[in-house]
């Protein structure tokens, strides 16, 4: 074979397809620290053919029926994490439930990775530019996230801990995206690429009418998304959107800390644009409303 | 090693791969199925698109086992499909190509984009097809080339 040189032969392991989550878990459980879940792999992969992890045993999740549901319940929204980022475009459910998620999932890497993307893969990778974290974020969702033995919730706001670095544990799989709100929410999504398509920053925001409740999430600026609701911006439901958006962007200004990443764009430019992008998200938030 | 049932245009295949064998290594080495290219290995280039029960996939990212099972398009099996045929035509008529290494990869992704949408123009056709890259910068062509064959894929044609 004339392709085993790294990045881009794959290490050997072995390939599991689990039909159930029991199944799934319990793999996990019994390679634990020597496994890694498989959902679209266009992340695994990359890391796997750069050997930056060689895990010997590979289980694949997207068999699993449940896995790959979006659900309206009492709970809210609750969406699979093997449901794919064309999937969710599909989804009529999502078009009116979750906007945020719903412009997001358009820009989840081009149209044909957008077959592959999942929406928990996205999450757990880990990476400042994606955007599963900062839509769900806008919108309080939390993991149900489980191992073999227990099950717990965890707010999409505590998962990432650095770049590739989450706060799952080795024999936890993300079971479910619960978002708690079913309907009666208004949303947006705006992201700027440099030319070569990295992100400079993305902004997600969420609007909950009824319960006066407003959300932003700056995603890309920093090693994970800055999150705000109606009082850390500052926000007074009887004083005019300019003024509002005068204050807010004050107060986002003041909060993040733009980093440089990768050459995409320095600091200053990164934090120009994220104030940028806020402005316009809420004044398309606001127009009908 | 293990033995898994490949469907390559429209021919059932039976091999035997390794389990981090790539799709894309299986079609080219073991297959014979050389329309599918290989370029980057990152899933950024899009030249080892293939349709995967009917979705555009990159053949780099996708692992042969998880094929196993399922029904692989290629350039080659479309020559059949007297639209994609009338397609691969409008591409000459067009000059869409210079060097031709990326032509496979846009004939399979854009005989998918005009199968589910055959009214398609401007900003979509462009990030139906923003996956793949032309090296030698032959988009302009390829968008009106795609627009060309639209008529053969609407349903009164
Ligand atoms: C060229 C390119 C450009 C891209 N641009 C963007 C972009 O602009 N924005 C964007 O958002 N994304 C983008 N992506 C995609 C993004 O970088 C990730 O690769 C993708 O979202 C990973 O999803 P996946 O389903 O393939 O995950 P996988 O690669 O299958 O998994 C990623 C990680 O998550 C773990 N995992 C997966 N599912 C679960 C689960 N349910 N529970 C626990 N762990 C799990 C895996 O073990 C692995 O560690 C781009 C990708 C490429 C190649
Ligand atoms: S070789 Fe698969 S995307 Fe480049
Ligand atoms: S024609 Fe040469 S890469 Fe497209």
């Amino acid at each position: 074979m004339s392709y085993n040189t790294p990045n881009i032969s794959l290490p050997k392991f072995t390939y599991y397809k689990a039909d159930n989550l029991t199944d799934a878990l319990s793999l996990l459980k019994q390679y634990n620290g020597n496994a890694r879940v498989l959902a679209g792999g266009i992340e695994l992969f990359k890391q796997m053919r750069q050997r930056l992890i060689v895990p010997e045993h590979i289980i694949d999740i997207k068999g699993i029926e449940e896995l790959r549901k979006i659900d309206v319940t009492d709970r809210g929204i609750e969406i699979g994490p093997a449901v794919t980022a064309v999937e969710l475009q599909k989804s009529q459910i999502i078009r009116d439930k979750c906007p945020p998620l719903f412009k997001a999932a358009a820009f989840m890497g081009d149209r044909i990775l957008q077959n592959s993307v999942t929406i928990g893969g996205n999450l757990t990778s880990g990476l400042p530019c994606t955007e599963g974290v900062p839509a769900l974020m806008s919108m309080d969702s939390v993991l149900e996230v489980r191992s073999a033995e227990r099950s717990r919730i965890l707010p999409v706001s505590d998962l990432v801990l650095n770049i590739r670095k989450t706060t799952l544990n080795s024999d936890e799989i993300i079971t479910k995206i619960i978002v708690p709100y079913n309907g009666g929410l208004s949303g947006g999504y705006l992201k700027l690429l440099n030319a070569s398509e990295m992100a400079v920053a993305n902004v997600a925001v969420a609007l909950f009418s009824a319960k006066r409740k407003l959300r932003m999430a700056i995603g890309a600026v920093s090693v994970k998304p800055y999150y705000f609701d109606e009082s850390t911006l500052g926000w007074k439901w009887n004083e005019p959107i300019e003024e509002n958006i005068r204050v807010a962007l004050n107060a986002i200004g003041s909060t993040i800390q733009p980093m440089a990443y990768n050459r995409v764009a320095s600091a200053e430019y990164r934090g120009e644009i994220a104030k940028v992008l806020a402005a316009r998200a809420l004044k398309e938030l606001f127009r009908g409303a | 090693m293990r033995t898994i049932i490949l469907t390559v245009n429209g021919l059932s295949k039976e091999v035997s791969v390794n389990d981090n064998e790539v799709l894309l290594n299986v079609l080219r080495d073991k297959l014979g199925v050389t329309s599918v290219k290989a370029a980057c290995w990152k899933g950024e280039c899009g030249l080892c698109t293939v349709l995967l029960n009917g979705l555009p996939v990159k053949s780099c990212m996708t692992l042969a086992v998880e094929a196993d099972g399922k029904e692989v398009i290629t350039a080659e099996g479309l020559y059949s499909d007297e639209r994609a045929k009338k397609l691969q035509e409008s591409f000459v008529k067009h000059g869409a190509l210079q060097c031709g290494f990326c032509t496979p990869a846009f004939i399979v992704a854009s005989h998918h984009v005009l199968s589910k949408e055959p009214d398609i123009d401007g900003e979509d056709l462009k990030k139906e097809l923003s996956g793949i890259t032309c090296r030698c910068g032959t988009y302009y062509q390829i968008y009106d080339a795609v627009k060309d064959a639209r008529k053969y894929y609407k349903k009164d044609h």
